[in-house]
């Protein structure tokens, strides 16, 4: 049985149907990220596990009990707001002791899990220092201290490292991670960020428009994306309009130039319409060994990306993006030239609408 | 290269020249109006009648029993409607912003607040004497169709319960105008984290929005408290210096009908600026405290 359960899960605002039909099972110790654009109902999913919004249908269950209906203050779960929401009339200490007090923990127990957890995130020096004392780091380590100082059943995050500059999104991105294993508890994590979902995360839910279109390991989803959103969502990806030509070889024709993929033609037919994908990194250039699909393109531009390189380049009449690592002994092609390129049969994915 | 610079900062300082020129009128007007008065007030209270100096007038501020009463009572008629529209004007402007009252009477109630707290004076006087005079409108209503003779029950328009009844109404919409924002400072996200971490309605109140807001409704009654503390038509108007507070006495003090003693009206004034900028250096110490937080 799984820890955490949500069950045909919808919510309606009026007549709007914000989050559709949510089934999800998460286990003891797994960090989860919802993954999605922006109003794909990430946050009223996770509202409804805070007890914040009563979803209109469906149900909600932890270690076996339902809590589809019991209030926020009823429920032991962890909520981080993106924008910390530390109590500013409290210290540090104050604010992480806030769930305990309120619970009427003894002063002992009290004492004892501040300390506890202030050591956690390392911010001894600034024990009785008030929030705007702090920098937006600071306050959100605060923040998840408080949340954890009631040894909650489940941490919800949502969007916890929006506010922050990108080198502090990167490091406490880890540091939340780090703390989360050692701990061994259940995570939540809201995000519209895939580099975020996919380096933090056990597994992805990629939503949109209040469904959900794609659950799995971050390595599931990005290289074997089931739908075109998620596809296009995770990753950059080249997507073209193609037309199949043999279903049981995976034949396709890109507006005259032909690609073999290795599945996801088989239920076809000859001539039907279908969409392919190639993610950019998955492009090289044909030198000795040959492969699979190897055609001529010709080399539009260039642009350095830092670690890597991309180069957008025609095929036949359609563009697409390559990208290759960067290195100082890199030898680039011409612009202008005419170079063959060159991807496995794996790397054509065929896309359900 | 060194002829750039001079040009640059010539033509710095004529920008300067003439964005100082935008405030002069301020300035001005200021010199006029607030800063010689104020010299001539100090200057006047040291004055006695025959042109000397003297001590006189401030030591018969703490002295002469009809001016100590005036202040007494001046703080009182002050403190009782600052606490009462602090209280009336701080529960209004709950139920428009955090109550979730509707938007629509939201605005009527701050475009309402925004005329009342200014209304004050003969107007007022008058309004108030027309319906809860002795011959008002509504004591007749009352009296007539719910058989309620308010007078007879010992209500009295022209005492201090009328005149505070009176203050009252400028002194709650100037609260109501000063805390919604305040209110609306209150993040929706505290609450919910406090709700997240357990506390019940009333916790949450108590540990995080009162004392969020303490500095917030403390500053806005000190406010309120010297708004009536200053307030000079409307008591003159209603009771015709009936009730001698500090005010009513400077008039009569410098305009003489009776008494006539200058030097000693200049001095209660000073008494007054005093007191006042206490409760203002109190307003902004409590709003500075929010501000950090809140920012
Ligand atoms: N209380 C509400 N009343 C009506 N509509 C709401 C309410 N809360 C959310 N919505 C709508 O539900 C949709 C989903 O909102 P939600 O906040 O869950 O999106 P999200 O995925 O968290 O987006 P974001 O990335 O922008 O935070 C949005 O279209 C939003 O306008
Ligand atoms: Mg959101």
């Amino acid at each position: 049985m799984s820890y955490l359960s949500l069950s045909n899960v919808t919510k309606q605002f009026g007549d709007t149907v914000v989050v559709d039909n949510f089934n999800l099972d998460i286990d003891k110790g797994e960090f989860v990220s919802f993954l999605g654009p922006s109003g794909c109902g990430k946050t009223t999913t996770l509202r409804m596990v805070a007890g914040f919004e009563v979803p209109t249908s469906g149900k909600i269950m932890i270690e076996g009990v339902d809590i589809t209906d019991k209030a926020p203050n009823q429920r032991n779960v962890g909520m981080i707001f993106q924008s910390y929401a530390l109590f500013p009339n409290m210290t540090v200490a104050q604010n992480i002791g806030f769930g305990l007090t309120v619970r009427k923990e003894p002063e002992s127990v009290v004492k004892s899990r501040v300390a506890e957890m202030i050591s956690l995130i390392n911010l001894e020096a600034h024990a009785n220092k008030y929030p705007y004392q702090l920098s937006g780091g600071q306050q959100q380590r605060v923040s998840l201290a408080r949340a954890l100082a009631n040894r909650p059943q489940v941490l919800l995050l949502d969007e916890p490292l929006s506010a922050l500059d990108a080198k502090i999104r990167v490091s406490l991105r880890a540091e939340i991670r780090s703390i989360q294993k050692a701990l061994g508890i259940t995570a939540i994590f809201v995000t519209h960020d895939q580099e975020e979902a996919l380096s933090i995360s056990d597994r992805i839910v990629v939503m949109n428009a209040g469904e959900m279109e794609q659950v799995g390991t971050p390595f599931e989803i990005y290289n074997f994306p089931k739908t075109r959103f998620v596809a296009n969502f995770v990753g950059s990806l080249n997507t073209a309009d193609a037309e199949v030509v043999d279903p049981t070889k995976g034949l396709v024709s890109v507006d005259g130039v032909q690609f073999t993929s290795a599945e996801g033609t088989k239920e076809r037919k000859k001539g039907d319409k279908i969409k392919v994908a190639i993610r950019p990194e998955r492009f090289s250039f044909a030198a000795l060994q040959h492969k699979d699909n190897v055609v001529d393109a010709k080399i539009e531009n260039i642009t350095f990306l830092g670690s890597v390189v991309r180069i957008q380049v025609k095929i036949g009449n359609t563009n697409f993006n390559m990208d290759t690592f960067n290195n100082p002994f890199l030898e680039l092609p011409k612009i202008g030239s005419i170079e063959q390129v060159t991807c496995s049969k794996e790397a054509v994915l065929v896309l359900d609408e | 290269m060194a002829q750039t610079i001079v040009n640059s900062k010539s033509n710095k300082a004529t920008t300067n020249w003439k964005v100082w020129l935008g405030v002069v009128p301020f300035f001005l007007f200021a010199l006029l109006f607030l800063f010689l008065p104020s010299l001539r007030l100090v200057t006047a209270s040291f004055t006695a009648p025959d042109g000397s100096f003297t001590l006189d007038n401030i030591r018969q501020l703490f002295t002469v029993p009809v001016i100590v009463n005036a202040y007494k009572l001046s703080i009182q008629i002050s403190a009782v409607t600052a606490i009462g529209g602090g209280i009336f004007g701080f529960l209004l402007a709950y139920s428009v912003t955090v109550g979730g009252l509707p938007k629509s009477l939201r605005s009527v109630l701050i475009t309402f607040s925004g005329v009342a707290s200014n209304f004050a004076g003969v107007p007022l006087a008058f309004a108030f004497v027309a319906t809860l005079g002795r011959q008002g409108f509504i004591t007749h209503i009352l009296r007539d169709y719910f058989g309620m003779d308010v007078y007879a029950a010992g209500f009295n328009l022209y005492s201090f319960a009328g005149l505070s009844l009176v203050y009252m109404y400028f002194q709650f919409p100037l609260m109501v105008l000063i805390m919604a924002p305040a209110l609306d400072g209150l993040k929706r996200e505290w609450r919910e984290a406090a709700e997240n971490l357990g506390a019940s309605t009333t916790q949450y109140w108590l540990r995080v929005a009162m004392p969020v807001l303490l500095p917030s409704i403390l500053g806005a009654m000190i406010l309120l408290f010297g708004n009536a503390f200053g307030a000079y038509a409307t008591a003159y108007a209603l009771t015709g210096g009936r009730i001698g507070i500090v005010t009513i006495q400077i008039g009569a003090q410098i305009r003489g009908d009776v008494l006539y003693n200058p030097g000693l009206g200049y001095a209660m004034a000073i008494g007054m600026v005093v007191i006042m900028a206490i409760s203002l250096a109190g307003y902004s110490w409590l709003q500075a405290k929010t501000e950090r937080w809140l920012k």
